[in-house]
């Protein structure tokens, strides 16, 4: 059975090209169109990856992020990040969620900048999921 | 009602990062939420004779505000606090009122973009528009000072207008939840010259005497609540003599309650808010009495 990713981002031109990217290297993909979307359907379909933008409409990235890692059945999931937002504000992000009482969470297993070129981003996923 | 979630809504023109930033204070109420909307208008890109959909042209403009808000979130983001945006083409009213409804905001925050005299007096502008849609209370954000400068505590000293009506009393409740960021409030009711016409001296005196005491009631529930209040009656056109007690009393943004959805009369000759928000030099808030659930 084909490893499942799935994908959370609110520009459909980027939905086409990761989507395209999966299918055409064996991955069955699942989309989402912001963070609430993406949380609920990462808790119904446990992926074996998530791909997640950061500025999104409704709830951000940076905010499914940290309940994705504090939750304890998919807290093991690999995500990569795909985003225009610098790795560097993602984690000073994080560090300041923290710092106002928030739980600490690990760096994600990948960070990419878009945009991303598809040998960049199948190799990234396969070092993540093992087949 | 404090404000957490905040939708801003910039077309480049009027409204930048520094007018956000210029709302910062409000984050000792809770605010730890905004989200970006920048509206591309339908006929920058819709169908040209003989040029169709103009596809190119829209990514452009999405990439353009992408660009900017990305750089935007940046920095919010590293101050720890949540940010969404949303680049659509459309229309730019009920564009805005959709995001705010969808995201349930509890404040929206726009420029003043003012019509044309004859637009003017059909359409109104687009910020009360908005408000006529929308149970969520209007900033309209004129964050540069006449000086120059940027209004950088647009809460620190509010001039309220009440004119005795519920929108004025949800209006009392929305700044109470405001308390954090509010250092004073200068309460203003306007009595008009036409309700006074045919009154001899004594009856003008009692119309005094009454609206200093309702104005002296609704300070005492600010008082009541830590926040410094003072009451102030004047008489004349309501929304000159609003900003110009704006202007005599240092403010720093006029707060008013608003019916919202207008009557066709209303549309057609200039309301108080229209006029207020036309004239005013500081930032004005329209809090509507209406809720989603009445069907507006």
């Amino acid at each position: 059975m084909s490893k499942r990713v799935l994908v959370v981002d609110d520009d459909p031109d980027i939905i086409t090209f990761v989507v395209t990217v999966l299918e055409e290297n064996g991955y069955s993909p699942l989309i989402a169109n912001n963070g609430e979307e993406g949380m609920a359907k990462a808790v119904e379909e446990r992926p074996d990856l998530i791909i997640l933008d950061v500025l999104m409409p409704k709830q951000s990235g940076i905010k499914m992020y940290r309940e994705v890692k504090g939750d304890e059945p998919l807290k093991g999931i690999p995500v990569i990040i795909l985003s225009g937002i610098a790795k560097r504000t993602f984690l000073r992000s994080q560090e300041a969620l923290t710092e106002f009482g928030g739980q600490l969470v690990p760096e994600p297993e990948a960070y990419l900048e878009k945009p991303v070129e598809p040998e960049e981003l199948v190799e990234t996923i396969k070092k993540l999921i093992m087949e | 009602m404090a404000v957490k979630k905040m939708l801003f809504v910039t077309q480049f023109d009027e409204l930048w990062f520094d007018a956000l930033q210029s709302l910062m204070d409000l984050r000792k109420s809770g605010f730890n939420h905004v989200v970006f909307i920048h509206v591309i208008e339908r006929d920058k890109v819709a169908m040209h004779r003989g040029r169709g959909y103009l596809k190119d042209e829209e990514i452009k403009l999405r990439e353009i505000a992408n660009v900017r808000f990305i750089d935007w979130a940046e920095s919010l983001y590293e101050q720890g606090m949540e940010v969404g945006a949303y680049m659509v083409v459309g229309d730019l009213v009920p564009k805005v009122v959709s995001a705010a409804r969808e995201e349930g905001v509890d404040l929206i925050v726009t420029g003043h973009h003012k019509k044309s005299r004859i637009e003017g007096l059909y359409a109104g502008s687009e910020e009360l528009e908005i408000l006529q849609r929308t149970a969520t209370p209007v900033l309209i954000h004129k964050y540069i000072l006449p000086s120059g400068k940027v209004n950088n505590r647009p809460f620190e000293k509010v001039l309220f207008a009440t004119d005795w009506s519920h929108e004025s009393e949800k209006a009392v409740e929305y700044l109470i939840g405001l308390k954090e960021v509010i250092q004073e409030i200068e309460i203003i009711h306007v009595a008009s010259e036409k309700s006074l016409d045919g009154s001899s001296a004594m009856e003008v005196q009692k119309t005094r005497k009454e609206g200093k005491k309702k104005l002296d009631e609704v300070c005492e529930i600010f008082l009541a609540e830590g926040i410094e209040a003072k009451p102030h009656l004047y008489v004349g056109d309501v929304a000159e003599q609003i900003n110009r007690a704006a202007h005599e009393r240092g403010a720093s943004m006029i707060v008013a309650g608003t019916a919202g959805q207008g009557s066709l009369k209303k549309r057609w000759l200039k309301s108080v808010p229209g006029k207020l928000v036309d004239q005013s030099e500081i930032p004005v808030l329209l809090i509507p009495l209406h809720s989603e659930a009445t069907g507006n």
